[in-house]
C-alpha cells in the first residue's frame, strides 16, 4: 500500500503536529489539578481533538483534512458546552462557536471543491495553481475563509471573545489559544505554499483582514473590565500577525507567521492557565474586584508578567522577536510591491501591526496592575503545584525562544518556511548580556552610594493613605473610550454592529418572518397562492 | 577590555551622560533667558544626581518591593542599552545589537517601566500618574511609529542605521524632502512627550499630583530615573538627528560640528514649544497626536511612497 497518497510527514506538518502533541501534554497536566466534575467525559473530548488535529496535519488528502475538521468542530463544541449546567451564558457560548465554525467549515469543503475541479486531484502537496481565473481566487477566499474562522481572524472572531469568557481555562487555553491557532494558520500557510500562487488582489485580502484584525480586536480589549475576555480579544488580536506575516507570500514573512504562531500559543495559554489559578484562588476575574495578589501569587505573578511582556513584543522575549520578523517580511515586501495601491497597503498594516503592538502592551499593563498590584481585598492562596507547573515551563519556553531562537526554534521553522535573509539585525544574546550588565553597574552605583534603606508608609497632603483612596485601575482607559469618533465605534460594537453572527441572525428572521407571513394557517390565503401561482404558470406556458 | 571602554567611557555610559546633562542645562539655561532669569550653572544636572545618591532609600509600606526596586534599575540599564547602539553606530559606525525596530521596541521600555514601578507603590497619585503616563505613551509612540515608517520607505526598507546614515550623506538629508520635514515634525513632538516636557508633562505633573509616577521614588532609585532621563536628553534627539538630519559630509570634524549645531537647534526648538504652552489636558494631548499628527502622518506616508 502507498502510503504517500495518506499520510504527509514534510516538515511543516512535523512543526505543527510536534507543537500539537507538546500542548496537549502541558494542558494534560495542568487538567489534572484543575477538572474536577465531569471527568471522563471531559478527558475523552480532550483526547479525540488532540487526535483529530494531528489527522489534520498529517493527513495528505483534502477529503481527510474536511473530515477531520469538521470533528474539531464537533469536539470544540462539546468542550465548550460541558458545564453549561452551570450557566446558561456558557450553552449560548458553545451554540455560536459551533454555528462560526460549521459554517466556515462548509465554505472550506466548497474551496475544497473548486480546487480539486481546477487540479483534477485531491492530494495536498504537489499541485500549485496561479490564481488568475476568477474561479482559483474563490477557492483561496473560501479556503482562507475556513482558516480565518478556525484562527479567530476578522471577520469570524466573534466566538473566541465569548468562549474564551464562558468556557472553563483549560478549554480555552487548550483551543482558542493554542490548538486552533495553530491548525488555522497550518492550513493557512499551508495553501500559501503548496495550493496557490498568490497574486495581488489575494495578498491584499490578506493584508487588510490582518491589519484590522490587529488594530480593532486590540481596541476592543483595552476597554475589557473582565480578564478572561480581555485575553479573548487579543487571541483575536494576535492572529493578525500571523495573517500579515503569511500574507508576504515569502519564506521571510512564511517564517515570521509561522514563528508568531508558535510563540502565541505558547504565551496566550500561558496567560489563560494563570488567569485560571487567579480564578481559582480568588473566585473572579473581573479587574475592579482584584488586586494585590502579587503577595499571595508570586509565581503566577512572574508567570503572567513574563508572558504579557512577551505579547506586547518587549525585546528580548520570544514575542518580540517574531513580531520584529513579520514587520521585517512586510517591509521586504513593500519593496518589491509594483503598485503604489498596494505599497500604500502594506505601508498601513505596518503602521497597523507596531501601533497594535503598543496598544497590547497598555491592556496587559492594565491586566497585571489590576490583578497583581495594588491594594488586596482578602488574603488567597497560591495555586498548587500542578496548576503551577505548565505556566513555568511555558514563560520559560518564552524566554529561550526569545534569547537563544536562532539556535533552537528558528532551525526547525526555516526548514519548514524555505531560507530566508533577514533585512535587519537583533542579537538577543548579545542584548540579554548588556542588560544584564546595565543591571549589575546599577547595583555596583547602588551598592557604592547606599545609604541608609528604610520602610515608611505613603502620605498624601501629610495625611497617611486610607484604602478608600484607591484609584481604581480597570478604569485607566475610560479616557479613550470616550474620545471623539471612537467614542460612535465603541458604542456600535456594544450594539453588535460588526458581529457577523448577529447579522447573519437579523438576515436569517428577515427571511423567517417572510415565510411566517406566507405561512399562516389560513386555507384562503393558501388557496389564493395557489391561484396566483397557476396563474404565472399559465402566462408563462402560453405566452 | 575594549568592549568595557565602549560600555562604561566612550561612546557608552560616561560620555553620553555628560553630553546628556549638558544638553539638559542647555534646555534649563533657555527657559531661564525666555523667563528674564540667569538660570543654573552648567554642571547643576549632574550635582542633582549626586545628591540623590547621597540620600537614603525609603520604600512606601505596602508596595510590591522587588518591582518597585526593579523598576528603576531596568529603565536604566535598557536607556543604555539603547545609547550605546545608537553612539556605536553614530560615533564608531558599526552596526551593534539591532536596527531601528529594536530600538523603537527599546525606547518603549522605559515608559514600561516608570508605569509598573508607580503602579507597585500603592499610591494613589502615583496610579493616577502610571494611568495618564499609559494613555500618553499611546500618543507619542504611535506618531513616532509613523515617523519611523516614513524613513524605511524613504531608505528603501533598509533597517540599519548605519546605511541610513550612508543613504543621507550619499543622497542629501531625508528632512530636505516634503515626507522627512513631516516625520522630523512628528519626531519632534516625540521627543517633547516622551521627556515629559511642557505642555506633553502630564504624566508627572508636580503642582498637580506631586510628580504623579515618581511620587514615592526618592534617594538613588529616583536617581537612577534622572540618569535615565539624562541619557535620553542626549540620545533622543541625537536619533533624530541620525534619521533626518545627516549632513553630507564624510570629515568627522565637520560631522561632529554639525552635530552640535542641530543638537542645540532642537534643543532650542524644544525649550520654545515648552515656554509658549501651558500643561495640557490628557484628552487634548490624545486629541492633537490621534486627530492631528496622526492623518499628517499618513498624509507623509503617501508622499513618501509616491517619493517625495
Amino acid at each position: 500500500m502507498d502510503f504517500k497518497n495518506i499520510l504527509l510527514f514534510d516538515s511543516l506538518s512535523k512543526l505543527v503536529g510536534t507543537f500539537i502533541i507538546f500542548f496537549t501534554a502541558v494542558i494534560f497536566i495542568y487538567s489534572l489539578g484543575f477538572i474536577k466534575s465531569k471527568k471522563l467525559e471531559y478527558y475523552f473530548w480532550f483526547f479525540l481533538t488532540s487526535i483529530v488535529s494531528l489527522g489534520v496535519v498529517f493527513s495528505a488528502n483534502l477529503i481527510y483534512i474536511v473530515i477531520f475538521w469538521g470533528f474539531l468542530g464537533m469536539s470544540l463544541f462539546k468542550l465548550v458546552n460541558l458545564y453549561s449546567y452551570t450557566d446558561k451564558d456558557i450553552a449560548r457560548a458553545a451554540k455560536k462557536s459551533f454555528i462560526i465554525v460549521g459554517g466556515s467549515d462548509g465554505f472550506l469543503l466548497f474551496g475544497f471543491l473548486i480546487y480539486s475541479y481546477i487540479t483534477a486531484s485531491t492530494l495536498v502537496a504537489g499541485n500549485i495553481i496561479l490564481i488568475n481565473t476568477p474561479l482559483s481566487l474563490l477557492s483561496f477566499i473560501f479556503i482562507a475563509i475556513g482558516c480565518f474562522a478556525k484562527a479567530g481572524c476578522m471577520p469570524f472572531h466573534i466566538w473566541v471573545p465569548e468562549v474564551a469568557e464562558k468556557a472553563s481555562i483549560p478549554v480555552v487555553a487548550y483551543l482558542p489559544a493554542s490548538l486552533d491557532k495553530l491548525l488555522g494558520i497550518y492550513l493557512l500557510a499551508r495553501i500559501v505554499k503548496d495550493f496557490f500562487v498568490l497574486n495581488d488582489i489575494a495578498k491584499i485580502i490578506l493584508l487588510v483582514a490582518g491589519g484590522l484584525t490587529v488594530i480593532c480586536a486590540v481596541m476592543m480589549a483595552l476597554i475589557q473590565h473582565n480578564a478572561k475576555k480581555l485575553l479573548g480579544y487579543h487571541a483575536v488580536s494576535q492572529v493578525g500577525y500571523m495573517v500579515l506575516g503569511i500574507s508576504c507570500g515569502s519564506p521571510l514573512g512564511l517564517a515570521a507567521g509561522l514563528f508568531h504562531m508558535v510563540n502565541n500559543a505558547i504565551y496566550k495559554s500561558c496567560l489563560f492557565l494563570n488567569i485560571g489559578n487567579v480564578e481559582k484562588s480568588s473566585g473572579t476575574v473581573e479587574l475592579e474586584k482584584l488586586g494585590g495578589l502579587g503577595k499571595f501569587m508570586p509565581i503566577t505573578f512572574l508567570t503572567t508578567l513574563i508572558a504579557s511582556l512577551s505579547i506586547s513584543g518587549i525585546p528580548p522575549l520570544n514575542g518580540f522577536i517574531s513580531k520584529w520578523m513579520v514587520y521585517q517580511g512586510l517591509i521586504d515586501f513593500m519593496n518589491s510591491a509594483g503598485s503604489l495601491t498596494l505599497k500604500f497597503t502594506i505601508a498601513l498594516s505596518l503602521v497597523f501591526a507596531l501601533i497594535g503592538s503598543g496598544l497590547t502592551l497598555a491592556s496587559f499593563l492594565k491586566l497585571n496592575a489590576g490583578i497583581f498590584l495594588g491594594n488586596p481585598e482578602k488574603e488567597v492562596k497560591e495555586a498548587g503545584k500542578l496548576l503551577l507547573f505548565t505556566p513555568v515551563i511555558l514563560s520559560l519556553l518564552c524566554l529561550i525562544f526569545g534569547i537563544f531562537a536562532y539556535s533552537t526554534i528558528l532551525k526547525f521553522i526555516q526548514k519548514s518556511a524555505g531560507s530566508f535573509v533577514e533585512i535587519g539585525l537583533w542579537q538577543p544574546q548579545l542584548a540579554t548580556y548588556l542588560i544584564i550588565a546595565g543591571l549589575v553597574l546599577g547595583l555596583i552605583i547602588f551598592s557604592i552610594m547606599k545609604k541608609k534603606v528604610r520602610t515608611s508608609a505613603s502620605f498624601i497632603g501629610g495625611e497617611e493613605l486610607l484604602p478608600t483612596e484607591e484609584v481604581k485601575i480597570g478604569d485607566f482607559y475610560n479616557a479613550i473610550k470616550e474620545m471623539p469618533l471612537l467614542k460612535n465605534i465603541y458604542k456600535f460594537a456594544e450594539e453588535k454592529i460588526f458581529d457577523i453572527y448577529e447579522l447573519l441572525k437579523k438576515f436569517a428572521f428577515i427571511i423567517i418572518r417572510f415565510l411566517r407571513y406566507l405561512h399562516n394557517g389560513i386555507l384562503s390565503t393558501y388557496l389564493v397562492w395557489c391561484l396566483i401561482g397557476a396563474i404565472g404558470l399559465f402566462f408563462y406556458l402560453f405566452k | 577590555m575594549k568592549a568595557l571602554f565602549n560600555y562604561l567611557i566612550f561612546p557608552g555610559f560616561i560620555f553620553s551622560l555628560v553630553i546628556g546633562g549638558m544638553g539638559w542645562w542647555l534646555e534649563r539655561k533657555f527657559t531661564a533667558r525666555f523667563q528674564y532669569r540667569v538660570g543654573p550653572p552648567w554642571y547643576q544636572t549632574f550635582l542633582d544626581i549626586l545628591k540623590l545618591f547621597l540620600k537614603e532609600t525609603i520604600i512606601p509600606g505596602g508596595a510590591s518591593k522587588i518591582l518597585f526596586i526593579l523598576s528603576p534599575l531596568l529603565t536604566f540599564s535598557a536607556v543604555l542599552m539603547f545609547n550605546l547602539m545608537l553612539t556605536e553606530n553614530y560615533f564608531l559606525d558599526k552596526s551593534f545589537v539591532g536596527d531601528i525596530l529594536v530600538m523603537l521596541y527599546l525606547l518603549i521600555i522605559p515608559s514600561l517601566f516608570i508605569i509598573l514601578g508607580a503602579s507597585s507603590s500603592r499610591n494613589p497619585l502615583a496610579l493616577v500618574g502610571a494611568s495618564r503616563e499609559t494613555k500618553l505613551m499611546l500618543s507619542y509612540e504611535f506618531i513616532f511609529i509613523i515617523s519611523l515608517v516614513i524613513i524605511i520607505i524613504k531608505s528603501n526598507g533598509n533597517l540599519m542605521l548605519a546605511d541610513i546614515l550612508n543613504n543621507q550623506i550619499n543622497r542629501g538629508m531625508y528632512l530636505k524632502s516634503a515626507s522627512g520635514t513631516i516625520g522630523f515634525i512628528l519626531a519632534l513632538f516625540y521627543i517633547q512627550a516622551k521627556l515629559g516636557i511642557v505642555p506633553f508633562d502630564a504624566a508627572e505633573a508636580e503642582q498637580e499630583i506631586m510628580s504623579g509616577t515618581a511620587i514615592e521614588y526618592s534617594g538613588p532609585l529616583l536617581g537612577f530615573y534622572r540618569i535615565a532621563k539624562t541619557l535620553l536628553y542626549f540620545s533622543l534627539p541625537l536619533f533624530v538627528i541620525a534619521l533626518f538630519g545627516q549632513i553630507a559630509i564624510n570629515n568627522p570634524l565637520h560631522k561632529y560640528s554639525a552635530f552640535v549645531i542641530e543638537y542645540v537647534l532642537i534643543l532650542l526648538l524644544i525649550s520654545v514649544i515648552k515656554n509658549i504652552n501651558p500643561r495640557l489636558r490628557i484628552k487634548e494631548i490624545l486629541g492633537f497626536f490621534w486627530f492631528f499628527l496622526f492623518p499628517l502622518g499618513i498624509l507623509g506616508i503617501i508622499l513618501a511612497i509616491k517619493g517625495l
